[in-house]
């Protein structure tokens, strides 16, 4: 891809000047959000302000990125460190779905991605991102185009055939890291499978962005990247704690970082933000609820449109989420992280994560949480878009219902598509489960 | 016709009897010579003909039928004869049916996973192939008994000839000179399913001999996706005289047709084999690759039109089809895109868009 | 001279067309299918020669068409309601590009070339959402008379949203809206917004062309072909009877089927 010297000035000086000045406007003729209803939360957190300024600078200058610096287009669960050593900015599809979800354009944009032959009954974080490649319609102003696909399968093999559709129609390169499911267990041949990937796509990677490889930044951005998810798992701890300082709910929207700005100094420095704020919570006995009854656990990835009339419901009944798998899965794996063997760290790391991880692994994993976090109850988020998160739902909540004897409930719904919702039949399965847990 | 002169259940038994171990493996590519030189006789696991009672207890409504009705048929307890089980890395339902089997359901019988490299061009991607098949080996050499190497040559061997005759077959169908209908074409070929090479490959020279001729029907349509379903859909195509000319079937042509290595080392020879394989979803093809292949298909039989008859809930198949479907449309080649799910037969509905396909064709 | 009849037994109605051998229509009828539908059949086709003026002696050739074609032992030839839907439309209309038929159990969309030819189509045949059905289902739970639905939701100026892919789903929504006191028109509205919706996005698989009409009972509905229009940017050209044109279409593959015979 070719530099344009231009359009790196633009990108630096919208960095430096621009982005902080768009956000000083904007805040001015902002109609002040009601708080959320006070009478069942505790004080919300200041921390979130920050969060919501990192996550629109970072869409901002997503427009003046194309040109300025090579472009990737990132799984979530995709070795980005390497791609930071090379300098790329990283856009990460699954993020812009889940705020389409989230902003409740879903529907409408899966529906467009149908128009054009793609099936609904296919993952819809990859029918909105195909929709926004037939139509251009974002709710972020404008989605840089890529010069590089880069994706991991350790999340679903979904990914897999979304990316090459992608990069079928984009004409980009398109680099998969591929790791071997681990069944029983990660293999030595396994590992070095993995470690010769990597060693492949260093030519690609620098024939893409123009730069050599460094062998140094390299380490040292595994190195925050660890530091990062460290920060990450000890914010989740203080979940831990009763009352807990904060919800999953709001977790779920403080993972943006740890997800699409990994490796970055800028979300490490959040994050410690944010981990001061919650200790100085349980330091005073603050909680996320004025009155927290019963402690849950949310298993799979977020029903990103029905998120705020989820939190509203069960706060209503002093119901906490305090832990779920999907939160968890950023600070796992990071005890392997290891910039002195930086690449076969790399491949232990992204390969044992929870999807790509046997059935065995996650019950046990489970189990855990529910133990350190002292869970009274279980729902279970079974998403028709996601087969590797929830296949396999059925059997755990058995299991853990012998084990454990938790009331527990699962949603049929979807991460994005909310045509996949059924309101009224729902909230009958929800209630069922509130009596079981009040009663 | 060339037919089975016992039902499969009798089958099975008989080779169970001669000593052979049974192993259920599910879809849809994996080293068949290895197993044949360990003695076992592998039977696939497709679509057994079940009503699905059990299974959806443990599976949700969005999984596809070849993963539930498999799994039907351990939970009614029809493989409680079987000695093993082998689970392909074919995609997330497979992966994550292969972890409920075993961590989950509590059987006793041993479960081997065998995953293949999803970026098919890599150098890394064929040592890793190679170094899988042979821990696949020492993982069934546990339960098994040593394995000997010119068994394993003599096996690899007969897959290059049994290859080499479906591959006959294939060019005579696709040249219009094997009269057989829809339907008894991929009766006998699905017969490799479960029958051991040393009674399939007679059963297919014998075909091939058998049934070369004129072959009926004009026009000639390819069918592309999982399997050859619903087997109605072959019969009714029979009776509107079209010929199915060609197939893009997992099930079928992109794992048979594998042209021959003649690596001395048996595991190098598998290596290629297995590499040199028609392009599939399964295995992360590239679309122009899938997409030449697919039009040498469609210029050597004259096709007029495409079915992709999927199985609902596929994922792999149903991203690439917008694409294909694009690329024929391009070319002027009709297309159909029927989904369904197995062992429901061809409902009204869907016969009439077939009829109405045809029509068009015609 | 000979005449010819196309049979369309369809899940509700069953239709017959007969013309004679200068391509008119000389007779036509539609009748519940009910329970049987060789019955139906019979009795459309007798009402059919009645209003013709003929009987059955000077029939020729016999098409049968619809969901229920294999239900006529007496019919010479059976062709689908693909194939039927496009002649018959193209009879009227020549240049017509695409034919949207939304039946009762099904909705299809049939882009139609030179002479009523097929070249492309679409269905949705696997739920209700997206058919006459789900129009049936609603009119029953609202209590507003199937043929008044489609007036009815057009002096609405906004609509109540319904989301549900699934028609069971829609009907809980629908209850909802009620039991908030929604107007009735609006939700009416809505659920004409949503059958468009369905049944556009599945056109989009074959894409728009060219004139556009709307086939099938449903075509009767005043509002479903106003916001079909509204959603297609361009006026849709409605015959005065709809629903006979896919036995229309059968007749005219009769009369090519028989003439040829005579020819021969």
């Amino acid at each position: 891809m070719t530099m344009s010297i231009f359009k790196s000035v633009c990108f630096n000086v919208m960095k430096d000047l621009g982005a902080p000045a768009m956000m000083g406007i904007s805040d001015l003729g902002k109609k002040k959000r009601p708080a959320k209803p006070g009478q069942y939360y505790g004080p919300p957190l200041k921390s979130t302000h920050r969060l919501k300024e990192i996550v629109k600078r970072h869409y901002f200058l997503s427009r003046y990125a194309s040109g300025a610096k090579p472009v990737a287009w990132v799984t979530s669960g995709a070795p980005v460190e390497l791609l930071r050593a090379f300098d790329f900015y990283t856009i990460y599809p699954e993020n812009h779905g889940a705020l389409c979800g989230a902003q409740k354009l879903g529907s409408d944009l899966c529906a467009v991605a149908e128009e054009h032959g793609y099936h609904q009954d296919l993952c819809s974080y990859a029918r909105i991102d195909l929709a926004h490649y037939f139509s251009g319609k974002t709710p972020v102003g404008k989605l840089p185009k890529p010069d590089l696909l880069f994706a991991s399968n350790n999340i679903c093999q979904t990914v897999v055939y979304w990316y090459k559709a992608l990069a079928h129609y984009l004409k980009a390169p398109l680099i998969l890291f591929d790791t071997p499911y681990n069944f029983k267990e990660i293999a030595d041949y396994d590992l070095s499978y993995m470690v010769r990937q990597f060693e492949e796509m260093i030519p690609v990677l620098e024939a893409v962005s123009g730069r050599r490889f460094n062998y140094s930044k390299f380490k040292k951005f595994i190195r925050i990247s660890k530091e990062t998810s460290f920060t990450w798992g000890a914010l989740l701890a203080t979940m831990k704690t009763r009352p807990s300082p904060m919800t999953i709910f709001d977790a779920f929207a403080h993972m943006v970082p740890i997800v699409s700005l990994r490796g970055l100094p800028v979300a490490l420095d959040y994050y410690r933000l944010l981990l001061r704020e919650l200790n100085e919570r349980v330091a005073q006995g603050v909680g996320a609820l004025k009155n927290e009854k019963k402690r849950l656990m949310w298993d799979n990835i977020a029903i990103w449109f029905k998120m705020r009339d989820h939190a509203t419901l069960f706060a209503e009944h002093g119901m906490n989420f305090v832990t779920a798998t999907y939160t968890n899965a950023w600070a796992e794996t990071t005890p392997h992280m290891d910039e002195n063997r930086p690449f076969e760290s790399l491949a232990k790391s992204y390969s044992l994560v929870i999807l790509n991880n046997n059935l065995n692994s996650r019950l046990k994993l489970m189990e855990r949480l529910i133990q350190d976090y002292r869970i009274d109850g279980l729902v279970i988020h079974s998403a028709r878009s996601c087969k590797p998160y929830s296949v396999g739902q059925y059997d755990l909540k058995r299991l853990l219902m012998e084990r454990f004897a938790l009331p527990s409930v699962i949603i049929e719904a979807d991460i994005t598509d909310s045509r996949f919702y059924a309101e009224a039949q729902t909230r009958t399965r929800l209630e069922a489960f509130f009596e079981a847990l009040e009663g | 016709m060339a037919k089975m002169f016992m039902t499969r259940k009798e089958y099975l038994t008989t080779q169970k009897k001669r000593g052979r171990h049974l192993f259920g493996v599910f879809p849809a590519q994996y080293p068949k010579e290895i197993l044949w030189a360990l003695n076992v006789l592998p039977v696939e696991i497709w679509d057994p003909p079940l009503e699905v009672t059990s299974a959806d207890a443990h599976l949700q409504p969005y999984i596809c039928s070849v993963v539930k009705l498999g799994l039907e048929l351990i939970l009614q307890g029809k493989c409680d004869a079987l000695e093993g089980f082998l689970f392909p890395h074919t995609c997330d339902s497979i992966q994550n049916l292969a972890s409920i089997v075993k961590d989950y359901l509590n059987l006793d019988t041993p479960c081997y996973f065998f995953y293949h490299p999803k970026a098919p061009d890599r150098a890394s991607s064929r040592e890793f192939y190679f170094e899988q098949l042979k821990n696949l080996v020492s993982r069934l050499q546990n339960q098994l008994g040593p394995l000997d190497l010119s068994e394993l040559n003599r096996r690899v061997k007969q897959g290059r000839r049994l290859a080499s005759i479906l591959s006959d077959l294939y060019d005579l169908r696709a040249n219009g000179s094997l009269a057989a209908s829809n339907a008894q074409f991929y009766q006998v070929i699905r017969q490799g399913e479960f029958l051991h090479p040393d009674d399939f490959v007679p059963l297919i020279e014998g075909f091939l001999t058998a049934s070369k001729g004129k072959a009926a029907g004009v026009p000639a349509v390819v069918l592309s996706g999982v399997l050859p379903n619903p087997p109605e859909l072959l019969t009714l195509l029979d009776e509107l005289g079209v010929r199915v000319a060609d197939d893009d079937l997992l099930n079928c042509s992109r794992r048979l047709l594998i042209p021959c290595s003649d690596a001395q080392d048996p595991f190098e020879a598998m290596t290629e084999n297995y590499f040199a394989m028609p392009p599939c979803t399964t295995k992360d093809s590239s679309f122009p690759k899938r997409w030449e292949y697919f039009k040498r298909k469609i210029d050597r039989t004259g096709a007029e039109g495409v079915i992709f008859c999927l199985v609902k809930f596929c994922e792999p198949e149903l991203f690439d089809v917008p694409q294909m479907v694009e690329a024929l449309k391009k070319t002027g080649i009709a297309t159909l895109v029927i989904d369904s799910e197995l062992n429901h037969g061809l409902s009204g509905q869907l016969k009439t868009r077939v009829e109405a396909f045809v029509e068009m064709l015609t | 001279m000979d005449c010819f009849a196309g049979i369309d037994v369809g899940s509700l109605s069953t239709e017959v067309v007969i013309l004679d051998a200068l391509n008119r229509t000389i007779g036509y009828s539609i009748v519940e299918t009910g329970a049987n539908s060789t019955d139906a059949a019979q009795a459309a086709l007798n009402q059919a020669l009645v209003t013709a003026g003929i009987s059955s002696t000077h029939l020729g050739i016999t098409v049968a068409t619809g969901y229920g074609r294999g239900s006529v032992p007496w019919a010479d030839r059976k062709v689908t309601e693909i194939s039927c839907h496009a002649l018959g439309a193209s009879h009227h209309f020549p240049d017509i590009g695409t034919v949207i038929d939304i039946g009762g159990q099904d909705s299809k969309v049939i882009r139609v070339g030179k002479n009523g030819k097929v070249l492309d189509f679409a269905m949705n045949d696997k739920c209700a959402a997206g058919t006459g059905r789900f129009l049936e289902v609603m009119a029953n739970k609202l209590r507003v008379p199937l043929d008044e639905m489609g007036d009815l939701s057009l002096t609405a100026e906004t609509e109540a949203s319904i989301s549900s892919v699934c028609t069971v789903f829609a009907e809980s929504e629908v209850v909802s809206l009620v039991a908030k006191n929604h107007p009735k028109a609006e939700i009416l509205r809505g659920i004409h917004r949503a059958i468009v919706n369905r049944v556009w996005s599945m056109a989009q698989a074959i894409g728009v062309e060219g004139p556009v009409t709307m086939t099938g009972g449903v075509a009767k509905n005043r509002g479903i072909v106003a916001l079909m229009g509204e959603k297609l940017e361009r006026p849709i050209h409605i015959f005065k009877e709809p629903q006979i044109i896919g036995a229309l279409g059968a007749a005219l593959i009769a009369k090519k089927q028989g003439c040829r015979g005579t020819n021969a």
